[in-house]
């Protein structure tokens, strides 16, 4: 008996994926989401786009959700397509990006009998969602699907999975729109909306106190919207105070403005991690106190008073003890202790932290970043930089795969702008990178996508090119080949004796080569003299393509604190010859 | 504050530990238990026991009880991590409440030999109101409530008498704030 009010499950879905204004999803089909795939060849207003690898898919979803601040949808099938998005649903979580993944399951009746290519879907993703849900009955599928997309980006976003099994793919209901559903206040958990006085007025008490404040601003900040860039500009410039910003949080301060002290941390700016080490006043903005950001713990800033604006409750002295902190949303807060400072007249702009600023200055002389490009050789640093020359002109988006390159490019180029920078730091996933473009590229068609790769990484994602030709995408990769894993190279080189072990990367394609072959262009610079024509050959072409970028092989990332080490014992450069104090005990960190 | 027993205890058997019961209030739905007990072993804390039933059927809640150990700030952080769970309404730290009560049910059957154990095992019986649940021949069982303590302290007395077989079922502590 069919009733007209009554919708397949996929059809279902889609009117759900429709009522939360998704117009793009990244897939792969597979035999237990052939329904969905029948609904959606009948449609128009989704794009679907069809990966090489599910991996593709998930790493596609989060570059579209960090570059368009929306929420990233995938689809994949039961089994092997649900398992091969496990590493990007953990990267989603760790880096907080709100994404929302369908995978197909085997019909309800032969869930537990091993059917074929039947596994444990939400029991393999419990640890690595924000959320899961198996939907058993089609009559709680809408309802569900709005839950999902709530949940993933509320609060502290994150990855929500759906897994639908076939029969309820087909089974029929009737279709619940997003405005009728009332969602139940604990299971979304958004975070507070009234902003603490307290906290504010305490904050503004101790600015006024303090000699040596710093801003410490990480990927919260991003995650809570353009607007919270804005304020964190407004306070940094109202208060004359240094603020520096971890690899996430880059973008949401320019970074080539005078109160920038760039990115702190492992690899970050000498005068970020010495002022961390010095203030007295620490303001946390949404940032989670990560061990690459803090160093040795019991040496982190040990005379300041650390304040903590965070959504997550649980970020909240996990790691690091505060002396104050609020859960309510950044850009509420921050609103607030702009629109407290101006409303009660208090004059911060005499307090210029002169003394502070003079101590930074002295630190900066240092030039942590500093080169030296000979005449021949490219220098890795030298590639970024003049990447950043030739494209900060554009509204460019940057994508990173892991390792060396990712650092550089962090320490390197420059972001103006909030969402830019797409990388993945918690996880520290390899191959990332370039699906990441394809969907950066989705969600900014007009924009230039560049994804600064390692020749490892990008091989670990190698067949999205095909993605991108299809859909004529013109994302770049620059690839800084240097034949060996850089970042495990460097590790090896200080910590294991330069005992390379396995670091080498034998039997490279021709990348040229390889990009002709998926239709995509290939440009190579093996010396200094044709860098800059690589560079802008790359971006004047409207297609994919590949840049083979011939870099030193034997260049490390510094500066660098070494695991064990606390942020005023950073090794500078090669040529330092300082050795860290914990060496042996550093070894066994990661 | 520790929690009060139920039931008296005959001695002062609280210690100062780093013990303490965890009180989840959830919404009863597939894998909230699995949810729970991952995010203990993901994360390395320990359960050292786990009660959970259905509380309000009309509302589908269930209310789960942990045990476990930890320093405060570990505590403060499972908690922490408890309330990010999706069908998690609140879990609260009962030692963190001004009034909380707590019990736990133990049944214990006990083999014996002669009379005199008898005598020693009825008389800790009666100290500690343990209700007789089944007696015959040289067999008896016990069902006792109260603190987790409190029936340590039973059951380090019953040890003390040679020669007996005990055998026994604990449900973990649970607990309620007032």
């Amino acid at each position: 008996m069919d009733n007209e009010n009554e919708f397949t499950g996929a059809d279902i879905l889609l009117k759900a994926l429709k009522d939360q204004e998704v117009d793009t999803i990244f897939g792969y089909p597979g035999g237990a989401v052939l329904p969905i795939y029948d609904a959606i060849f009948g449609q128009n207003f989704l794009k679907h786009v069809l990966v090489r690898q599910e991996a593709g898919a998930v790493h596609a979803a989060e570059g579209y959700a960090r570059s368009s601040g929306k929420v990233g949808v995938l689809l994949v099938t039961s089994g092997p397509g649900v398992t091969n998005v496990v590493t990007g649903l953990t990267d989603a979580l760790m880096d907080s990006i709100p994404i929302v993944c369908i995978s197909g399951q085997v019909p309800s009746h032969l869930i537990g009998t091993d059917a074929f290519q039947e596994c444990d879907t939400t029991g393999i993703t419990r640890p690595c969602t924000k959320h899961n849900y198996l939907v058993k009955d089609v009559s709680k599928l809408s309802e569900t699907i709005h839950e999902a997309f709530k949940i993933a980006s509320s609060g502290r976003p994150g990855p929500v999975l759906i897994d639908i099994p076939k029969d309820v793919q087909f089974a029929k209901s009737k279709y619940i729109p997003k405005k009728d559903i009332s969602f139940r206040e604990h299971r979304i958990k958004a975070g507070s909306k009234n902003v603490d006085k307290n906290f504010v007025q305490e904050l503004v008490n101790h600015i006024k106190k303090s000699e040596r404040p710093i801003f410490y601003v990480g990927g919260g900040c991003l995650n809570s919207g353009p607007q919270a860039s804005q304020e964190i500009i407004k306070l940094v410039n109202k208060t004359n105070i240094p603020i520096t910003t971890t690899l996430h949080g880059l973008g949401c301060f320019p970074g080539e403005d005078k109160s920038s002290l760039g990115m702190l941390g492992m690899h970050g700016n000498y005068e970020a991690n010495l002022a961390m080490n010095k203030c007295d006043l620490m303001i946390n903005v949404g940032a989670r106190f990560d061990d690459r950001v803090t160093g040795r713990l019991d040496a982190f800033s040990p005379d300041s008073v650390k304040f903590h604006i965070d959504i997550d409750q649980s970020s909240i002295n996990k790691n690091v003890k505060v002396d104050f902190h609020t859960n309510t949303d950044i850009t509420l807060t921050l609103k607030e202790i702009n629109s407290f400072i101006e409303s009660n007249n208090i004059e911060l702009e005499k307090k210029d932290y002169t003394n502070w600023w003079s101590q930074i200055n002295d630190w900066r002389k240092k030039e942590c970043l500093h080169y030296e490009q000979g005449e021949e050789t490219i220098k890795p640093q030298h590639a970024i930089s003049r990447l950043y020359d030739l494209t900060s002109q554009k509204d460019t988006f940057i994508t990173t795969e892991v390792g060396q390159h990712q650092m550089w490019a962090a320490q390197y180029y420059k972001f103006s702008k909030p969402n830019r920078w797409i990388t993945s730091g918690g996880l520290g996933t390899m191959g990332f990178g370039m699906p990441a473009a394809v969907g950066a590229q989705m969600a900014n068609p007009d924009s230039l996508v560049i994804d600064i790769a390692g020749e490892a990484s990008f091989l670990m994602n190698v067949q999205e090119i095909a993605t991108a030709v299809q859909y004529k995408l013109p994302i770049k990769i620059f690839i800084l080949n240097n034949e060996y894993m850089g970042m495990v190279r460097q590790w090896q080189e200080l910590l294991h004796g330069s005992r390379y072990s396995e670091s080498y990367v034998d039997a490279l394609p021709d990348f040229k080569k390889l990009a002709e072959s998926f239709n995509a262009v290939g440009v190579r610079a093996k010396n200094i003299s044709e860098l800059d024509d690589a560079i802008n050959e790359m971006v004047s072409i409207d297609r994919p393509v590949i840049a083979d970028i011939w870099v030193d092989k034997k260049e490390n990332c510094f500066p660098m604190i070494p695991s064990g080490a606390a942020h005023h014992e950073m090794l500078l450069s090669k040529y330092d010859k300082e050795k860290p104090e914990n060496q042996e005990k550093g070894k066994v960190l990661v | 504050m520790s929690s009060t027993s139920v039931y008296p205890t005959p001695i002062n058997a609280f210690k100062q530990s780093k013990r303490s019961v965890l009180s989840v209030i959830v919404d009863n739905e597939p894998g909230i238990l699995a949810r729970i007990v991952g995010l203990f072993s993901g994360r390395g804390y320990n359960i050292e026991a786990l009660n959970v039933t259905v509380v309000d059927i009309k509302n589908n809640l269930s209310r789960i009880t942990i045990e476990t150990l930890g320093e405060e700030k570990v505590i403060s952080q499972i908690i922490a991590q408890l309330e990010k769970l999706v069908p998690v309404h609140s879990a609260t730290n009962l030692a963190n409440l001004s009034e909380s009560y707590e019990a736990e049910i133990c049944l214990v059957k006990i083999e014996f030999d002669n009379n005199e154990q008898d005598q020693k095992i009825l008389n800790f019986a009666d100290i500690y109101r343990s209700r007789t649940v089944q007696k015959r021949q040289n067999i008896v069982v016990y069902e006792i409530s109260g603190t987790s303590e409190r029936i340590n302290k039973f059951l380090d007395d019953l040890n003390t008498i040679g020669g007996i077989k005990v055998e026994l079922v604990r449900s973990g502590p649970i607990g309620l704030g007032t």
